[in-house]
């Protein structure tokens, strides 16, 4: 009786494997797509919203720190690159980081790094070139997020920031 | 039972099981699980292409958008230095030293992930907004009801977490901060 089940139960283990296999390796994916769709809805895709300090009330991503101030720029390069023009802003740290469908980093470039300098950056999914002028930064599928950090070590100096973070924009290419 | 019938039944089940599996796993992950450093755990291939499928479906879940380790560090204590989950109608004094990064912060979060609501709006303490003369040597009190000093409010959540983020290391996350170098978390009392 119980040789009937060999077959099945082996199959069900490979089948088992398999499944725990894909759903590990497509949660990342899933909750990116999520996110992607969760800030786009505050300020449309391939632009950037410039979200207040973090408080209870942010769900837009987990884990937000309360002392950065982030701008995010939602993209999709199905019709082209996402172009970056990046502009330093008066604080202890800043960065820009771009992170891809998969939920890898393709680029971190702080204010040190940039030599608090503006710099351009276009986004390129396989396939794509950068325009003149632009250093290109490939990633692996056509979504994802840029995100500018900004450090707001003093709250007050938070509303100025907020203008100057502004002049930092991504467009479609 | 009919033979297709056995390996329908197993079929679904392994399915079912491996799927659930994975997602309880990643679910009751947290953040940082690579190396557990006294009550801090923490990771150093967030970001990366070579970070496993299971560091990447948690950080996805519980720090999405984390930074690579050159860039900053995280760390992650769901428990005090004695173990204990850390509980929101408790008191606890966290004690720390300057850390070798360009700035670091420390941020109450619940278990889900987000900030906790609290009156006076206090979400983190960090080097940033600390005077000089406490950089080398710092306390924070972790607790429900106001506290002197630095205060973070733990809401009365049931559980919460404390995240040290700490910024553009001096190693450039080659290598982790010692139990020496990381707050010491001591639960005071409960109400």
């Amino acid at each position: 009786m119980i040789r009937h089940w060999i077959g099945p139960v082996i199959m069900g283990g490979v089948l088992g494997f398999f499944a725990w296999r894909t759903a590990m390796v497509a949660t990342p994916d899933v909750l990116m797509g999520l996110a992607v769709q969760r800030v786009s809805a505050v300020g449309g895709i391939n632009q950037f919203s410039h979200a207040p300090l973090a408080t209870a009330a942010s769900r837009t991503i987990v884990r937000p720190s309360p002392d950065l101030a982030y701008s995010s720029c939602p993209f999709d390069l199905t019709n082209g690159p996402l172009l970056i023009d990046a502009v330093p802003v008066p604080a202890p740290y800043w960065s820009l980081s771009i992170f891809d469908s998969h939920t890898n980093v393709a680029l971190v470039r702080n204010g040190e790094k940039a030599d608090d300098q503006p710099f351009k950056i276009a986004v390129v999914a396989p396939g794509q070139t950068a325009p003149t002028g632009y250093e290109a930064v490939h990633v692996d599928g056509t979504r994802g997020i840029a995100l500018v950090r900004i450090l707001i070590d003093l709250p007050a100096r938070f509303p100025a920031i907020d203008q100057e973070r502004r002049a930092t924009t991504c467009r479609a290419g | 039972m009919r033979r297709w019938m056995r390996y329908l039944i197993c079929g679904i089940l392994g399915v079912l099981i491996g799927a659930g599996s994975a997602a309880w796993s990643i679910r009751i992950g947290a953040l940082g699980s690579n190396q557990k450093i006294g009550a801090w755990t923490t990771g150093k291939d967030y970001g990366t292409a070579g970070a496993s499928a299971y560091t990447r479906a948690v950080v996805a879940l519980r720090g999405l958008l984390a930074l690579p380790a050159t860039e900053a560090r995280y760390y992650n204590a769901a428990v005090d230095s004695t173990g204990r989950p850390l509980e929101g109608r408790c008191r606890y004094r966290v004690v720390g030293v300057g850390l070798p990064t360009k700035w670091w912060s420390l941020t109450l979060y619940d278990r889900e992930g987000y900030l906790v609501a609290n009156q006076p709006g206090l979400y983190s303490v960090g080097s940033a907004g600390l005077p000089s003369a406490e950089q080398a040597h710092w306390m924070v009190t972790v607790a429900p009801d106001q506290q002197p000093g630095h205060w973070l409010p733990t809401g009365r959540v049931a559980r919460f977490e404390l995240t040290l983020r700490a910024y553009l290391p001096d190693d450039r996350g080659k290598g982790n901060f010692t139990k020496e170098q990381l707050p010491v978390i001591t639960r005071e009392d409960c109400a």
